[in-house]
């Protein structure tokens, strides 16, 4: 049963997991592009030199968080920069990709990535605990973070307290990349035939979570990664 | 609330639901960012007086009603239902914004809190319970072009009776036509308020500066938009259109408030006219040199007030300041300003409402930022901002004077400068 379940989690769970992803991701830009425009200019003043590039630095710079919420804003900073490394980490794991030194065990980062995420997101949860911020948060607001903390603290897991281990890693790079390979070639091959090791069951946890995070992504205000550039574009006209 | 009504009100959130607004409300992250960024959070620091904690109330019915998750997990976002509750909320959160937008100065993704409280507004309209004194003000504002013509010599005689005291801010150049009205082929459109202050300043410099123009016969005052009605919106800013382009003016002119000038400036596209502030047609003037100004005629220190609707929400943000530098006293600048600026806490029909004691204590910020200029003057050039800093300067004693550009401009009218090709 338990084999099974990991299974599911593994590769059938993985494919749906990126279909809801995709398939809600565009369902939302469609359904966007297909409301009506808002009748009149909703820009403030005064309008930058160009709004194109006000609009970029304003949504990869955040100096209205760096204003008004500086600590707030180093966390932001580190935890957007350290996932976009972590994407390119596990983009690093397919065989054929090298981002780090083909012979190299360690992941992007050497683990450093993922410590930094997770830290962020504890920030996170934490500022959100107290004061006028824990009256406007809603339960979702927690259980997202709680999603990602868990996500991250398995990834941790999986990247680097295994190479904890005496011996070196247990599941190496190349193991997942078999698993990525796999997955990539439909060959719905049992992963617990190419990631041995005792910690197996951490890793299948960190796939359930990404999973549901992917799942969950088009229907949360994650989608801010696709809708703050547009709507800063919106606020500098 | 019956089921018709909750299903009317529905109705009236979908007719919102834009792209805009769609963003607006979808992409929020709750960071809180905003927070500090509100007037009334300033002044007294409650989650419902912040900038999301108002929108969240809007956000919790679009949750409920509008997205997946008021069926399957509406305690993942706390969605509320449309009841009589939940309409208290609505109103509360509508009426205490001011709709000044400093709060999008704040947030990393810009949303638009005005915006989101507008559906709050239709709501309240379509419940019966918005407050009743605004749709009274928009729907006369609206009636004026029904009846206009049966009230039209009545208002010419009433502008004549004002032209004595337009002759007397400008003596030598005023002529025959003091205050023109209904002028074809004017190349300035004034639309004004109800009141003199806001015709015999604007009309003594407009006459000394020699400029071709006439006085609308319509209020510039939108109460619609104040009350978040789009249709009587439209239908109190058509009569103005209308007018313009029956009289074939070049630009219409709005004078001190800043609702009006946003809403004709910013929200009725494009026309075959210009619309610009009264005070950019100060500014010009002085340019270029149509008008000149006596030196000393404003003693002490001057601080100006930029009205969120003219400065952050409009544009109109260096004009006023070279207009007070003409003018030669000390001027001093409030912190923040321009479009940083805290509103006065007037805006979004509070003054026309009354409320003058959630308008006194919500604005202590305000008034706090007057008395670090250690100004004597404030200028301003909005109706409510001014009526707000009026009330600030009596409640709080700040000891300055709250004046209008445009009576500064004109008490220190010295003389035509430069002649020019329309003069």
């Amino acid at each position: 049963m338990a084999g099974w379940i990991g299974y599911f989690i593994m590769v059938p769970m993985v494919y749906i997991a990126v279909a809801v992803f995709v398939i809600g991701i565009l369902a939302r830009v469609a359904r966007l592009l297909a409301s009506p425009k808002h009748p009149f200019p909703l820009r403030l003043y005064p309008v930058p030199s160009s709004a194109r590039l006000c609009a970029l630095k304003e949504t990869f710079l955040m100096p209205q968080v760096r204003a008004h919420a500086p600590l707030f804003w180093v966390f932001l900073i580190l935890f957007h920069i350290a996932f976009l490394f972590l994407f390119l980490g596990h983009l690093d794991l397919i065989p054929g990709i090298h981002l780090m030194p083909p012979d190299s065990v360690h992941m992007l980062g050497h683990g450093f990535i993922g410590l930094t995420v997770t830290l962020a997101t504890f920030y996170f949860l934490l500022r959100r605990m107290r004061g006028t911020l824990r009256e406007i948060s809603v339960l979702g607001d927690y259980l997202l973070l709680l999603l990602l903390i868990l996500l991250f603290l398995t990834g941790d897991t999986v990247s680097w307290a295994n190479s904890w281990n005496p011996d070196g890693f247990v599941i190496g790079k190349v193991e997942f990349g078999d698993y990525l390979q796999s997955l990539l070639g439909f060959t719905f091959a049992n992963p617990r035939d190419l990631l041995p090791g005792s910690h197996y069951i951490v890793v299948v946890l960190h796939v359930l979570l990404a999973n549901l995070f992917l799942i969950l992504f088009p229907f949360t205000k994650i989608m801010h990664t696709f809708f703050a550039l547009p709507m800063n574009r919106l606020r500098r006209g | 609330m019956d089921v018709a009504l909750q299903e009317t009100l529905k109705g009236l959130f979908q007719t919102k639901l834009n792209r805009e607004m769609r963003l607006y409300l979808d992409t929020c992250a709750r960071c809180g960012v905003c927070i500090e960024a509100c007037h009334v959070y300033a002044s007294r620091p409650e989650a419902r007086y912040t900038a999301v904690g108002r929108a969240e109330v809007i956000r919790r019915l679009f949750r409920q009603y509008f997205k997946a998750e008021g069926g399957i997990a509406p305690w993942l976002g706390e969605t509320i239902a449309l009841d009589d509750p939940t309409l208290e909320k609505v109103y509360e959160a509508a009426y205490t914004c001011t709709g000044c937008r400093r709060c999008m100065t704040y947030c990393p993704f810009g949303i638009d809190t005005q915006m989101i409280q507008s559906i709050g507004k239709l709501l309240l309209i379509g419940a019966d319970r918005e407050p009743k004194l605004l749709t009274m003000l928009a729907v006369k504002d609206a009636a004026t072009t029904e009846i206009y013509t049966e009230t039209k010599a009545d208002f010419e005689t009433a502008m004549k009776n004002l032209e004595a005291e337009v002759i007397e801010k400008w003596r030598s150049e005023a002529g025959e036509k003091a205050i023109p009205v209904g002028a074809i082929g004017s190349d300035v459109l004034y639309v004004a308020l109800a009141g003199k202050h806001s015709i015999i300043p604007a009309a003594a410099i407009m006459n000394a500066a020699q400029e071709n123009w006439s006085l609308s016969y319509f209020e510039a005052v939108n109460f619609g938009a104040f009350v978040g009605n789009p249709e009587k919106t439209q239908e109190i800013s058509a009569r103005i259109i209308d007018e313009a382009t029956r009289l074939g003016a070049r630009e219409v002119a709005v004078c001190e408030c800043g609702t009006a000038y946003r809403v004709l400036k910013h929200q009725i596209g494009s026309q075959p006219f210009e619309v610009i502030s009264f005070v950019e047609l100060i500014d010009r003037y002085l340019e270029a040199g149509r008008i000149r100004l006596r030196p000393g005629t404003l003693e002490g220190r001057v601080t100006y007030h930029d009205p969120c609707q003219m400065g952050r929400n409009g544009g109109v943000l260096e004009a006023p300041r070279r207009v007070l530098r003409h003018l030669g006293a000390e001027f001093v600048e409030m912190e923040p300003n321009r479009g940083d600026n805290w509103c006065c806490g007037g805006g979004g029909g509070l003054v026309a409402m009354g409320e003058k004691d959630f308008r006194m204590w919500s604005a202590r910020v305000k008034a706090d930022q007057v008395k670090a200029t250690g100004a004597s003057v404030v200028a301003t050039a909005c109706e409510n901002c001014h009526a707000q800093l009026s009330d600030l300067n009596e409640h709080y004693e700040l000891g300055t004077r709250v004046a209008f550009l445009s009576s500064l401009v004109a008490d220190a009218l010295a003389g035509r400068g430069r002649s020019h090709p329309g003069g």
